[in-house]
Parts: structure tokens; sequence; C-alpha cells
């Protein structure tokens, strides 16, 4: 019986559809612009100005403050303009314009392909290393890697575990990595371990990608056979179900354990890192290479077969070159979105460029997206069924209209981790989600408020 | 493509609306109505068809004209209404009476309360006891008319099994095999004709995912819990679990009626619960109670207890004790 | 039968003489101290109930007064207005200054005509929903979002949306000014401004903080922060800052030198007098190309009345 998590959950269609495209190289732009804010917490501070001269991997921007990270420049050329230009959402964002000339790479990067199986064994300076590679998590909240690996003192990680789960449909970067790069994400998984004082690994991968747990499966196998330091990590088959890449819902289908309610995973000895996160891990600490590149997927029911793609891409390109490269915006889409269909956010600005996190360009179709009218809700109770931290989206959506604070934090409204579930599932088409991430954020404020007077 | 669409996540949608939903609940009602119709002719034709077509009207009218908002007919909820009102009717009802069970069932039940959603008791069963309180010749008169098939199969002529035990005992009844009960039942609504086409329509709508088991479940086994003591101290007194499950308007009742989504608990804990006592108080009307049947009358009483079950049952939260 | 009678009356007595004793105990015992003064300010209040004046309700506003006096200074009914704090000020028998009224103003021009759609706007119509997504399905990311969390918040109905436009309007006269559909805003652009003498008022119509060129090219009415208004200003009472004009509406003599100047029609002038364009008044400066005609009327007229004024002078 394959392991999953225990409350709630949906089955939407997996739409894998471009999950056998080989990953592919972007060439490069003729000019990129790099965010400062491509991670949780404070945008980074730019340390270049409009003139300097950049190489591949040069830092330009450090991180302002403890939860922050380094940027990079992705390619080799001179910075252009340093100044506000709209993102994804179309809000400004301080981006660094840089002019691609050639692709000199820093030094003291190795561009190599040769595996590195052997673990440094200073965890500190694994840790240095990461931080200064500018690695997040790339599972999709771009949370600075180096913080999440060193657990605050008196708490201590039972279980390491790699996200390898890709729930979103569509999705299959994470797929391909596993299947390409497996032995590389093993690596990464074996040197977070050790950095987490050596507790075992498990990569947690949904049934629905075979291909990959078989290549996964034998890296590990291989790994543990040829190399020192590999033991304790194994690869997980999980049932299919959305979201079962959420923190939360892997840790309870992995280790059966429960984050309490504001609570982190480490309170209860997990520490979860995306295989993507994994792959970013070996890059920097084995080959010095910073977070720079990443696997984006260019997919779509309305995309043809021939124009699916998984395109290794810099951060940094605009999002408008990756889809006339990849063979223009087809006609029937009506929505980009950037990320997953379930989680992921509507492009409103394809101008924006790619950052560390972007994981797809995904086109929509009206008759797949298109919200039909609200109807009455006849309580048939199919959010709260589907919702994974059971709560009561119904109930919580009617408080929130009515801004009742009070029962919505008693009805615990600040545990929503924004799945879309409750949304996806309701028949009568009311916007759940929408009203109550609007709520969450009230009274996550009112909860920190009450924290800090204490 | 001129425009991107641009909203918050998720992105995509499930295919099953309210009007699938419902659209599915008639469809497992089919083979009930088939059946009744085949045993009942053309008289129940009339109650089946007087019964849709006035609860369809009576909304659009009550909507369009009173309410003066977005017609809500589309979503099927008044056909199901329609459908479950006359499959709780004798066949020889006359239309007019049908016709005010309509008006009771959508025009005060439903549409006072704001509609789809809003209501607290369910609309069939309202107008039903609306209709049992208020004619009761024409609500208990089990003749049966000729149907297509099936003309010469009643045992007992004139009056249900729930009627003859009420009258007679346990003597009066022990003619009738379970057998009989299972495929087509003796005498009674439309809708209590044939527990196996309301099994049926039972495991469709478990399959499509339209209802959850448990009040269904929780209904039935507490219905056979409490006969089952009680035939057991004395058998001579009391009928036994096989006999109350499939008489009467039990399945029906536990399998449409009580599962409305409206007017049921919304966790699985609280639908045990209203289950529970939709069983309990179902047994105690028919051992104890003046009416021969008390289905609908401990749904309509469970009905009220909602709110106050939906208060105290909430669904087990992650992470939370 | 005269006994029973009796019976019932004794009965009845001492039932009520008993339940009047407990009900004067309870009473006595659970008694709440408050200041009788609460009551009368309370009474003089309009009992909205809006919660304009930063408290819960009415009764906790009578409160707050009997608690600041002597010094209302922080007090303010918005919806009673001078008149209403002048009465709670007799109750209290203490001195209050007048406030100035004031009036909500929705700082957007950016109207369907002057600023193009980019994207279609497809979640729960409320603006707080779509502002914390993103910017707005237009090119303005500062503008109006037009879902009408403003009209949601007046308690007054004084805000509707205008189809036309798809931006909220004010209704002048229903107006309390108690600043819910301010705090409503999610992109903060309706302010309470001083409602000026006759009701005539000065206002920059644009919150946009973008460059010149970004802003003109999201929304052809938009301020872009060129300064001319702050140049031609004599009062000194506009001031430039992140590429945006304000004009503050104590030092602003209305004069409507920069609405004039300005070369996109971002500053708007309302409930002038209407006066006749002579004949002889010379052409009024070019407005922007793309101006609406009917906006592009109202500015040149505005324009002649101004320089009509001019001439008064």
């Amino acid at each position: 019986m394959l392991k999953t998590f225990s409350i709630g959950g949906i089955h939407p269609s997996d739409s894998k559809i471009s999950k056998d495209c080989k990953i592919e190289v972007l060439p490069l732009p003729s000019k990129v612009y790099i965010s400062v804010a491509q991670h949780l917490g404070a945008p980074a501070t730019p340390i270049v100005k409009p003139g300097d001269a950049v190489k591949v991997g040069q830092v330009i921007a450090e991180p302002a403050g403890f939860i922050s990270a380094y940027v990079h420049s992705s390619v080799s050329g001179t910075v252009k303009s340093v100044g506000p230009r709209k993102d994804l959402a179309g809000n400004n964002m301080t981006h660094i314009e840089i002019d691609v000339e050639g692709d000199e790479w820093a030094e003291g990067i190795d561009l190599s392909d040769t595996l590195v199986t052997a673990i440094p064994e200073d965890n500190k300076a694994i840790l240095e290393k990461i931080k200064l590679n500018g690695v997040v998590g790339l599972g999709g909240a771009t949370f600075p890697a180096h913080v999440k690996l060193c657990p605050p003192p008196g708490k201590k990680a039972d279980c390491l575990i790699l996200n390898g789960a890709e729930c979103e449909p569509y999705l299959t970067s994470d797929n391909r990595i596993m299947i390409e790069r497996s032995k590389e994400i093993v690596v990464g998984a074996a040197i977070m371990k050790q950095v987490l004082g050596g507790c075992p690994a498990v990569i947690g991968i949904e049934e629905n990608k075979p291909e990959a747990i078989a290549a996964m499966t034998a890296a590990v196998a291989e790994l543990q056979k040829t190399a020192k330091g590999y033991d304790g990590i194994s690869v997980m088959t999980l049932k299919k179900k959305y979201p079962q890449g959420g923190e939360k819902q892997l840790i309870d289908a992995v280790m059966g354990r429960q984050v309490k309610s504001m609570g982190l995973p480490i309170d209860v000895g997990a520490v979860v890192q995306n295989v993507a996160t994994s792959l970013a891990v070996y890059e920097a600490v084995q080959k010095n290479m910073p977070l720079i590149t990443n696997v984006l997927t260019v997919t779509g029911d309305c995309v043809p077969m021939e124009k699916q793609h998984n395109y290794k891409f810099r951060i940094g390109m605009p999002l408008s070159y990756i889809a006339e490269y990849a063979g223009g915006i087809p006609e029937q889409a009506v929505k980009i979105v950037s990320g997953g269909p379930m989680m992921g956010k509507a492009i409103a600005n394809l101008d924006a460029t790619t950052v560390k996190g972007s994981s797809s360009l995904l086109y929509l179709t009206a008759e797949q997206t298109v919200r039909k009218a609200e109807s009455a809700c006849i309580r048939c109770g199919k959010c709260a069924e589907a919702c994974p931290m059971g709560l009561e989206p119904f109930l919580l959506q009617k408080y929130a209209r009515h801004n009742m604070t009070d029962e919505l934090e008693e009805n615990a409204v600040q545990d929503c981790i924004e799945c879309g579930c409750c949304l996806y599932s309701c028949p009568a088409n009311i916007p759940l989600l929408d009203i109550i991430r609007i709520a969450k954020g009230d009274v996550i404020k009112i909860i920190r408020g009450r924290a800090a007077k204490k | 493509m001129e425009r991107l669409i641009v909203s918050p996540s998720p992105h995509l949608h499930t295919k099953t609306s309210t009007k699938s939903l419902m659209r599915d609940v008639v469809i497992a009602l089919l083979p009930a109505v088939v059946v009744s119709v085949l045993f009942y002719g053309w008289s129940e034709l009339l109650v089946l068809g007087t019964s849709v077509a006035s609860c369809v009207l009576l909304e659009y009218l009550i909507t369009k004209y009173l309410l003066k908002k977005a017609c809500t007919v589309g979503d099927w909820s008044a056909v199901v209404t329609g459908v479950l009102l006359a499959l709780n009717l004798p066949s020889t009802t006359p239309w007019w009476v049908v016709f005010i069970g309509a008006v009771v069932a959508i025009g005060v039940a439903k549409m006072t309360f704001g509609g789809l959603g809003q209501n607290l008791f369910n609309p069939a069963i309202a107008g039903r006891v609306f209709l049992l309180i208020s004619f009761p010749t024409y609500m208990t008169d089990w003749t049966r008319p000729q149907g297509f098939i099936g003309g010469g199969l009643d045992t007992i002529t004139g009056a249900t099994p729930l009627g003859a035990y009420a009258e007679g005992g346990v003597s009066a009844i022990s003619e009738i095999s379970s057998l009989d009960l299972l495929f087509y039942n003796i005498g009674g609504s439309a809708g209590e004709l044939s527990a196996i086409a309301l099994i049926i329509g039972f495991v469709y709508l478990l399959a499509r995912k339209v209802i959850r088991p448990y009040i269904t479940l929780s209904i039935l086994v507490s219905v056979a819990a409490f006969s089952g003591i009680f035939w057991a101290i004395n058998p001579e007194v009391y009928t036994g679990p096989g006999f109350n499950l499939l008489t009467g308007g039990l399945l029906l009742g536990s399998i449409f009626m009580a599962t409305d989504y409206v007017t049921s608990p919304m966790s699985n804990l609280g639908g045990v619960i209203y289950g529970f006592g939709i069983g309990v108080i179902t047994m105690l009307i028919r051992y104890f109670g003046a009416y021969p049947e008390g289905v609908s009358f401990a749904i309509l009483i469970m009905n009220s207890v909602v709110p106050l079950i939906n208060k105290w049952c909430h669904a087990k939260k992650y992470g939370r004790a | 039968m005269t006994q029973t009678i009796i019976w019932t009356i004794a009965i009845i007595t001492i039932l009520g003489a008993l339940l009047a004793v407990v009900l004067y105990v309870v009473a006595e015992k659970f008694k709440v101290e408050e200041d009788p003064r609460i009551d009368e300010v309370e009474k003089v209040l309009p009992g909205a109930n809006c919660g304009g004046c930063g408290q819960a309700g009415c009764r906790a506003f009578a409160q707050y007064c009997v608690e600041s006096s002597p010094n209302l200074d922080r007090c303010f009914c918005p919806v009673g207005g001078n008149e209403g704090m002048q009465k709670v000020a007799a109750v209290l028998g203490v001195e209050v200054a007048v406030k100035e009224p004031q009036v909500a103003v929705v700082r957007c021009n950016g109207t369907c005509a002057n600023r193009p759609r980019t994207n279609e706007y497809g979640g729960y119509q409320s603006c707080r929903v779509k502002a914390a997504l993103y910017s707005g399905d237009t090119g303005c990311s500062f503008g109006c979002l037009g879902c009408g969390d403003c009209v949601a918040a007046c308690q007054f109905g004084a805000i509707t949306m205008n189809p036309e436009t798809g931006l909220p309007v004010v209704d002048e006269e229903k107006c309390t000014a108690c600043g819910a559909c301010v705090k409503a805003c999610p992109k903060a652009i309706i302010e309470l401004r001083n409602k000026g003498k006759r009701n005539m008022r000065v206002f920059v119509s644009c919150v946009n903080k973008d460059k010149g060129a970004v802003a003109r090219k999201a929304c052809s009415a938009a301020c872009i922060g060129c300064g001319k208004c702050a140049k031609v200003c004599p009062f000194e009472a506009i001031t430039v800052e992140n590429n945006l004009a304000y004009i503050d509406f104590a030092k602003c003599r209305l004069c409507k030198k920069c609405v004039a100047e300005c070369p996109t029609g971002a500053i708007h002038a309302v409930n002038f007098p209407v006066v006749k364009p002579k004949p002889e008044a010379p052409a009024a400066p070019k407005p922007a190309a793309n101006v609406t005609p009917s906006a592009a009327n109202v500015i040149s007229s505005e324009v002649e009345k101004s320089q009509t004024n001019k001439k008064e002078e």
C-alpha cells in the first residue's frame, strides 16, 4: 500500500504531457534583467552600477538581512541599468539590466561534467558555499536553503525529505532532472543529510513518475556501492494525490507526523527540500556553481507535442523570449501561468523575467480556466472533504465576508496552505480561496501582533 | 487571444457543478421511477408529471416575480424535489393535492428561506408531511391502480406492510417474505416499491461521489440495531430488522432525502450522529407512534438539529489534537 | 368562587412583590457605574454607528468624548460635522474648534478611455483580492482597480461605480467624510479633502508614482510629475514627490493656474461656476491629443474660466 497524506486532497488529471521531453539548453538572449527579489524575505541589495563589466556567476546583489539571498549574474557583459522594472504581477521591482557579451564565467566555477561524489567534511564550509552561491528552495517558496539547513538550537532533524512529488499537474521539470541528473541529486541529498547531522534521507516521488523512481533508485544503489556517506538514503513511492508536494502533507505522508499550527517542520524533526534544490546544492558545493539556472516546462493542452519543452534557462531571461523561442503563444491560450495550475501565478506581464524559482510557462485554454459564475453554496461539503489541512472553507469564507476575525482564527484560517483544493472542488464556483487567502493574511497579522506585544 | 486572463490560483476547476450533482441524483432516481411507473401505470405518470412540472414552474415564477433574482431552475434542484415528492405520494393522489404539495415544498420550505442552499428542511419531505397531515385520506389510500405489468401480485390489498402492522400487529404481516420486499413492495407510495431499484441508485451516487455513505449507513445500521434489540426481546410484538429495513420509505428516505446536502450535516461524524437520530426516531414512531411510518418525520426533526450538529462536529484538522 | 378570586389576587400580588424585590436587588448588585454624560452625549450623536470617528460606534465615541473632555481636539464625528460637535461640546460644557468640512475625493482619472486595459481580471471581484494578486488589469500599477470595495464600504450610499468610466463617483451630498472608503481602498486612491469654498476644489486626480513616460504610456491622464503645476502655483501649495504632484488643500487658493498648466489634464477643478466662454478669449492650450473629448472640453472650459477669473482680478 503506497503512502500518502491522511487528510483531504484531490485527484485532478496529472496531464504530464511533456514528461518525455529531454531538457534542452536555451540560447542566451541579447539582454537579461535580473530581479533582486528571487527569494523569500528581503530583496537583495545591488552591488553593481551601470557600466560595470560582469562575468557569469559574479555576485551582483547581496543579501539584505538574515532571510535573504545572494543574486549572481547569469551572463557576462555590461550592466546597463539598475532600476525599477515590472515583475510577473506588474509591480515595480529593482532589476539589474545586463547587455550580454560572450559567455565568460567567473573564476573558480567547475564547468566540467564529472560527477564529484566525495563530500567535503567541513559542514560550516558547506553551508557557507550554499549561502554564497545563492541557493534557495526551488519547490515554490524560494526560502533561502542555508537557513533551512541550520536547525535552531535544541532542535534536531530526524529525517531529510527530498520532495520529488511534483504533484502539480503539467509540471515535468522535476521529473526530468530526476531522470537526467539523478546522481547529482543524490549527492546533493547526501550533502544536506550530513549537514543536518546524518539523519536518514527519503526521496518521495509520486507513482506517476516510474522512470524517475527507477532512475533515482538506481542512482542511490550505485552511489551507496561506490562511495562513502550515502547510507540511509532511500526512495519512497507515494500515491498520486494533490497536494502531496506540500511541505506539511509530505511530512505526513513520509513520516506520519503532523506539524503543529503555525509551527515549522523542524519541530517534528523534518527538513523538506525539493529535488531541484538538491541539485542546486550539489552544484554549489561540489562545483562552486551559483544558482543561476533552473529547468522550466513549456506545456499546456493547447500546445502541440513538438512545442512541448523542458528548458534549462538562466535567470533574467524575459518570459516573452522563452515563449517566442518555444514557438510562440498558442492561439487558444487565454491564460499563461508561471508555476503549476493549482498554485502558480497567472502572468500579467510577459515581459517579466525568469527567476530562480521559475518552473513553467503553462498555457491554459478558456475552457479549462475561465471561472464560471458563482452560485449559491449548496453545503455539499466538498471543499471540506478536499482540504488537506482539515479546514472548512465554506465556513471560513462566510466568516471572512463578514470580517469575523475571532471566528476565523478559531477555525484555523491561519493553517491554510493556499493549495487551491477548495476552489478547485467547489461545484458552485464560489471563490473560496480568493476570499480565504485575504482573511488568512489578516489573521496572521493579528496573531503576530499579539505575539510581538507579549 | 486578445488579452490574457489573470486570476488568483488555482487555475483549474473540477467539472462537477451544482447542476451535474443534481442531475446525477435524478439519474439515480430513474430505476425507482421506472419501477413505479411500470407497476402503477398512468396514474403514477400523472403524479410524477404534475409534481415535477409544478415544482419547476413554481421555482421559476417565484425567483422571477417574487424574489426578482436570477432564475435558478437551471440547476435541476427543483426537478429533484419534484421527483422525490412524487415518489413519496401514493399513485392515486389527485393532481391538485400533488400541486399543493409542490407549493409547500418549493414555495414554503425552499424559497422562503432564500432558495437552494438556505433551506432548513428538505423541501420534498416538508411537502409530503404537509399533505400527510392535511389530506390523510388521500395520503393513506393505497388501493392499487392497474399498472403496465404485475397487476395480480399484491397479497394484501389496500394496505402497506407497515400499515398492516400498525393495525394488526406482527400476525398481520406474517405472509410477507423479505424477497418480495426486496424486489417489489406490496402497496405503498411509488418510491417505496422496490428496494433493489433504490439500492442501484445508491450505488450510482456513491460511484459518482455525489454523496458520502455515512448518513445512509448510519440510518440503516441504527434501524437494524434498534429493531434487532426489540425483536430479540419479543418477536411476538415487534417486527424484525429485515422487515424494517425493507419496508416503507426507509431506503428512499435514507438514500435520497436524508443525504440532501443542504439539510444534512457537513462533517462525516455529524452525518453519523444525524443518521443515528433519524434511525432511532423512525423506529420509535413505527413501534409506538400513531402513524405507521416515521421516516419523513424523523428526517424533518433531525433537519432542525443540523445547525447544532454542524456547530459541534468539525472535521479533524491537520496538526491539531 | 369569591374565595378563589381572593386567593388568586393574593398570590399574584405576593408573587409580584417578591419578584420586584428580586429585580431590585439584582439591579442594585449588578449595577454598572457609568458616567451619565455618556448617555447625554450619545443622544446628540447621529446614531449611524458608522465608525467614521475611529470608534466602534456612537456609544463608544460618546464615551471617548467624555473621557477626553475637556480637550475635544481629537474627537470628531464626521457625520454630525461641526454642528454635531458643537452640541457635544455644549453637553460637556467645553469649547471645541470648528473643523473644515471634508469630502472623499477619488484621485484616479484612469477611465476606460484614458487607461487601456492590458489584461482581463478573472478572479473574485474585490479590490483587496485583486491588489494582493497583482498590479491590476491596466498598465498603471497605482490606479483604481474598479471592483468597488469603496462602494461596499460606504454606509451612506454615497459612492457608486460609473459603468462608463469604471471609476467610483462620490455623491458630495451624501458623503459624510467618515473615511471608511479611504480605509477600504487598497491602492490609497481616495483621500479626504477639505470641501473648500462653495465646494470648489482643485486636486491632482492621480496617484501614479512611475516615471513620466511610463505613467503616460499606461494612462493618458496620468500625472507625469513634470512639475509645471508646482512652478506656476503662486501659493506654494503644490509639491512634486516621486514623480507625483500633490496639492495641499490648506494652502490652495483655488486660482486654478495649475489646471491650465497640466499637460495631461490630471489636475481637476470641480464645482467652479460655469462661465460662458467669451468669443474673443484666446484659444486654450492644446489639451493632450488623446484625452477623451469630454475631458478635453472640461479642461478647455476650465482654462477659459480661469482666464476670465484672471481678468476679473
